[in-house]
């Protein structure tokens, strides 16, 4: 009973993965299962309210979907920047060496045309 | 791929490495950890499917342009603040009513709070929780005794006591908040006595 009563006063936020969260909101735990997982969310106001407004989607079948889209639109938000950055690099590269090529003619043009100027 | 292999990655660990490389993969990896309870957030706030779902994605995109400009912690923390924060102001766009903004107050866990969590826990404690467990509105004695001490769901509670879902939480919440406050005075009395 002691153990009961420290879940009471207790603020140790453990975690519940999104699978289990998932399975709760579909109604497929069973009640001993539900008060763990009840426990757990109601120690953060971010799993608590998240909770709140997961179970007014009205087709809970429906949850797993809409995340799977949002996690795809995510991946391409994610792996967009870092193929630009990729694809920058791969195009910085040729005109850093046609740049360098160019100063570099143009150093040795302009001291062959000073040398000759300077030439008595 | 980095998904697979992250799975027992904490978020401080994920965070680590976004910070170190600026790799927004990392961040993608550490963000879908938490799509499902963004969606419930916004879905509380903006209680439109279509409209929540547009949130979580304006919620995502502002994370990757944002947090590299701060040192976060916290993430989950800061991350529910984003979110808060982001449906009270599209709330406040529709309503055209003042919605005060969180602040990052909930970044930081204050060793103050964990002191009092300490004294909180202690066996004393527990036996003045029998005492202040009685001392408790009727509906929040109920509520807390069926959920923590008989282990019963929200719904079997609100089967027993015909409260709904939400009132048989926030009578939960409630009490619990009240417990804690009855026991604090109760070992400060005590302890003003000695």
């Amino acid at each position: 009973m002691s153990e009961n009563y420290k879940d009471i006063l207790s603020n140790l936020s453990t975690d519940v993965d999104q699978a289990t969260l998932l399975l709760y909101l579909q109604g497929k735990l069973s009640e001993e299962k539900k008060n763990e997982v009840e426990k757990k969310l109601i120690q953060n106001e971010f799993d608590d309210d998240a909770l709140e407004g997961l179970q007014e989607i009205k087709d809970k079948q429906q949850i797993q979907y809409m995340v799977e889209m949002l996690n795809r639109d995510l991946k391409k938000k994610t792996e967009k920047k870092k193929k630009m950055r990729e694809k920058m690099k791969i195009k910085d590269q040729p005109w850093l060496y046609i740049s360098m090529l160019i100063l570099i003619l143009l150093i040795v043009i302009s001291y062959i045309v000073i040398h000759r100027m300077l030439r008595p | 791929m980095k998904t697979d292999n992250h799975q027992h990655s904490t978020d401080q660990e994920l965070l680590a490495q976004f910070y170190t490389g600026h790799d927004n993969e990392w961040l993608g990896i550490l963000l879908q950890r938490y799509t499902m309870l963004l969606l419930g957030v916004c879905m509380k706030y903006l209680k439109n499917e279509e409209e929540a779902k547009d949130s979580v994605q304006q919620v995502f995109l502002k994370v990757i342009q944002e947090l590299h400009k701060y040192k976060v912690e916290y993430f989950k923390s800061w991350l529910y603040m984003v979110a808060k924060n982001h449906c009270l102001m599209k709330l406040r766009e529709k309503q055209g009513k003042f919605t005060a903004e969180i602040n990052d107050r909930h970044m930081a866990q204050p060793a103050e709070e964990t002191d009092r969590q300490a004294l909180l826990q202690n066996d004393h404690a527990m036996e003045l929780m029998e005492v202040a467990l009685k001392e408790l509105q009727t509906e929040q004695q109920q509520c807390v005794t069926l959920f923590y001490l008989q282990k019963k769901s929200y719904q079997q509670i609100s089967e027993v006591t015909g409260y709904n879902m939400l009132q048989v939480k926030s009578y939960i919440q409630n009490g619990k908040r009240n417990l804690k406050i009855l026991i604090e005075k109760k070992l400060m009395s005590e302890k003003n006595r000695k």
